[in-house]
């Protein structure tokens, strides 16, 4: 019940119609439309019954509120502020096929359509031959068109070679003249905020299309002012992820439909790769905090990724996710990975630990959050079968990992107290596995060394994954304070000083059980102490400690032995917590070369 | 205003302070209902949104009313609180057409009545069923089924209907609210005695 508490379930009356709504996360967003301060869902309803439609819906509260026909299927809708003039009227962006339709005012306001592409040789020739030769050879040159794949053709020979044979001299001789012409279909949409200390800033629209372009529109004029592609060859996102601002400097994350990732910056044109995974993305993240990507898969698995694309952890969700959207609550802190299950249950990560989690009826097809009427962290959420569910925050709600933590590892202590370990008897089997040992004791032997090998190589590699997935020099580990290493190496050798700060950059956690560990080669640095226990750091005090490092010297020539590199010239320093097998920070100091001694 | 001339002659002859807290969510009218018991001429034209707090005084005959307009604000509620200790009564205005945030309103008061400085006392809640003039509005039969008000017990409490920008239902509401301090005030006495 306590950790179900966190919620409020906006409750609908039974007897008022209830709207229903088929939506993806992607077509849903939430803005102040009428500058009225009341907040509204804005999402686009695809009825995909026999002849596909769509309509934005605006929600007022949980009522249907106004309607808008659209001419096509939204891959995206998206709302933002153009200009800083008052009273601020938001933008509603909807992309449909290869153009952005802007509504201001729930009117059309402009329509930008993304650059065309040439189309393919052969089909041009063909169109300057079709309208010339006679009808009965007009189908064997239609047939030739088919040879073109599918997405690399232009809108009118798809068309042509969907009509019936009758219709298709009339099409041919009514669009003989219009130019043939490819556009690539827009995917995704996102928004990169201007800097201003205004709470909404005008944000620039980013557009990725299906050729891999990605395209980012000044607000005011919408005009193209940045193009890149995903990367140097061509391929289709499926969703974006952005954070920055387009003033000083941003970051694009873009997933693919073949389950790349790849990453965008400004100053590059070109997105280079940083993971590819095997199943098809359902959601995709990048938090603002510590920069890192999660992304949830078909896999079931939600997996956090550095920008230099490490993987960081993994979660093994118990569900196929459906969808995965970012909960960022500033009065704590913090943002939390919202992902809905198929099954209808909603699980919240806060990095590795699964915070909170509740049931809903049914599958949870998309879900947006944010301020909703008058109220600031409402979570809205539509099930595959249309239905809208909103869930407020509670005020009271914190997201403390321990909280969760601490039930599961009840669970787990249980487990393990009600195992017994199971002794061997003296049965038939150990007989005469005892026999069959004592005859071939070499090759036994043998085997058992061969395994104490690779177990030993097993436990120093994932050693140093360990030790390389901590290397910071700020302890990212959310369940403790968050400290701060900083190092600074006096003298010139051979006795050098190696002065360690350690800072704790909480505001009310202390941090406490800490170690410092050095770690040296030994045929090129003595220590004469190698580890420190810490007292508890408070919040704000830095503390200093200096450990003795001696650097080896050939005792005749004066010099360093050659095994000695200036790659290899370095200390390896380890800030452990007592009952923690994972370093907080490790941190690699690079040495200076060492004078003889005077 | 008639109405606290009204209330004043209750506290006839003793220089009487009492102070009414008035709370509930953003958006729900508090600092208009406050407005409208100002005198004319310091009635402000239009209201804006409450930052943290603001002390109202009306004085009349003698008697010094002390209206706390607290903001509705989310990252403001938590203010509530610390005004708890030193009220005589509460108002707590709803907004009858906010549908959605009838589960706030509940949770926000279901937290005032268990906290510590309140729990214990026997003090009269007001609620102000505001925006009575919107056509989607409640009833106030129906919030306060959705409100749960039958399970207080220990706390007097009344709902009235109220329309805060013509000020329909707000004399009938602090009347009460006052009948009730006053009630509040001889029992003490008597028991001083």
């Amino acid at each position: 019940m306590s950790v179900n508490a966190k919620w409020l379930q906006v409750i609908v009356d039974e007897d008022e119609p209830r709207p229903r709504l088929n939506t993806v996360t992607s077509c849903m967003t939430l803005c102040d439309i009428k500058c009225d301060n009341y907040v509204r869902l804005i999402a686009a309803d695809i009825a995909l019954e026999d002849e596909p439609t769509a309509t934005l819906k605006i929600f007022r509260g949980t009522t249907l509120h106004t309607e808008l026909k659209l001419n096509g299927i939204p891959a995206a809708v998206q709302s933002f502020y153009s200009d800083e003039s008052e009273p601020k009227t938001p933008i509603i962006a909807v992309a449909i096929a290869e153009s952005v339709l802007f509504f201001r005012n729930l009117k059309p306001y402009f329509k930008y359509t993304v650059p065309g592409l040439g189309a393919e040789e052969l089909e041009r020739d063909l169109w300057l031959k079709l309208p010339t030769v006679r009808v009965e050879q007009q189908p064997a040159l239609v047939e030739s068109l088919r040879s073109i794949e599918r997405p690399k053709m232009s809108r009118k020979s798809q068309k042509l070679i969907q009509l019936s044979q009758e219709e298709q001299n009339e099409f041919i001789l009514k669009y003989a003249d219009a130019t043939v012409m490819r556009h690539p279909n827009i995917v995704a949409l996102g928004c990169l905020e201007r800097i201003s200390s205004d709470v909404n800033p005008p944000s620039h629209l980013v557009i990725a299309t299906d050729n891999g372009d990605i395209l980012v529109l000044e607000p005011q004029s919408f005009g193209l002012i940045y193009q890149a592609k995903t990367c140097d060859y061509e391929t289709v996102p499926s969703m974006i992820a952005v954070h920055g601002t387009y003033e000083t400097d941003f970051r694009i994350v873009i997933a693919t439909r073949y389950g790349g990732v790849y990453l965008l910056r400004k100053s590059v044109k070109e997105g280079q790769e940083i993971f590819k995974i095997s199943h098809p993305f359902t959601g995709l993240m990048l938090l603002p905090v510590d920069q890192t990507i999660t992304v949830c898969a078909m896999d079931c698995r939600l997996v956090c990724y550095s920008k230099k694309g490490k993987q960081l952890y993994v979660n093994k969700l118990p569900a196929l996710p459906m969808c995965m959207i970012p909960i960022t609550l500033p009065h704590l802190g913090l943002t939390l990975c919202c992902v809905a299950l198929e099954g209808g249950l909603v699980q919240l990560y806060l990095q590795r630990y699964l915070v909170n989690e509740f049931h809903m009826v049914s599958t949870i097809g998309a879900m947006c959050f944010g301020r909703t009427g008058h109220e600031d962290y409402v979570l809205n959420m539509v099930s595959v079968e249309g239905e809208i569910f909103v869930k407020i925050l509670k005020r009271t709600a914190a997201f403390d990992p321990s909280e969760l933590l601490a039930l599961k590892g009840n669970v787990e202590s249980k487990a393990m107290v009600e195992t017994i370990l199971e002794k061997s008897k003296k049965s038939s089997i150990f007989v005469e596995q005892a026999a069959r040992e004592k005859q071939n004791a070499k090759t036994t032997y043998g085997a058992f060394q061969a395994e104490l090998w690779r177990l030993r190589y097993v436990a120093a590699r994932a050693t140093v994954d360990a030790i390389n997935s901590s290397e910071s020099t700020i302890s990212g580990d959310i369940t403790h304070a968050p400290v701060k290493l900083s190092a600074e190496v006096c003298g010139i050798g051979p006795e050098f000083r190696l002065y360690l700060t350690i800072q704790n950059m909480s505001s009310y956690k202390m941090a406490s059980n800490l170690t410092v560990l050095l770690h040296a080669d030994r045929r090129h640095y003595t220590l004469n102490k190698s580890m420190a226990k810490l007292p508890s750091i408070l919040p704000g005090v830095p503390l200093k400690i200096d450990f003795e490092i001696v650097a080896v010297l050939d005792p005749n020539l004066k010099l360093p032995p050659h095994t000695l590199t200036i790659e290899n010239s370095q200390i390896r320093v380890m800030l452990l917590k007592a009952r923690q097998t994972k370093p907080l920070i490790a941190a690699v100091i690079a040495m200076p070369q060492s004078e003889a001694n005077v | 205003m008639g109405m606290f001339k009204k209330i004043s002659t209750f506290f006839k002859n003793k220089s009487e302070k009492v102070t009414i807290l008035v709370i509930g969510l953003n958006n729900s009218g508090k600092s208009t209902i406050i407005n409208h018991f100002k005198s004319p001429h310091e009635q402000a034209a239009i209201t804006v949104p409450t930052v943290g707090f603001s002390l109202e005084q009306i004085r009349s005959e003698g008697v010094l009313f002390t209206m706390v307009d607290t903001s509705g604000a989310w990252r403001y509620r938590s203010l509530w609180e610390h005004h708890f200790k030193n009220c005589h009564g509460i108002i707590y205005v709803i907004d009858s057409s906010d549908r959605m945030r009838l589960v706030v309103v509940r949770d926000e008061l279901d937290t005032l009545l268990q906290h510590p400085d309140l729990v214990n006392r026997s003090i009269p809640i007001l609620l102000y069923n505001n925006k009575v003039d919107c056509e989607d509005s409640l009833s106030s039969v129906k919030i306060a089924a959705a409100l749960g008000l039958h399970n207080i017990v220990d706390k007097p409490w009344h709902i009235t209907p109220s329309n805060a920008v013509t000020g329909e239902g707000l004399e009938d509401g602090v009347h009460w609210l006052v009948q009730q301090i006053k009630s509040m005030n001889s029992n003490n006495k008597k028991l001083k005695r």
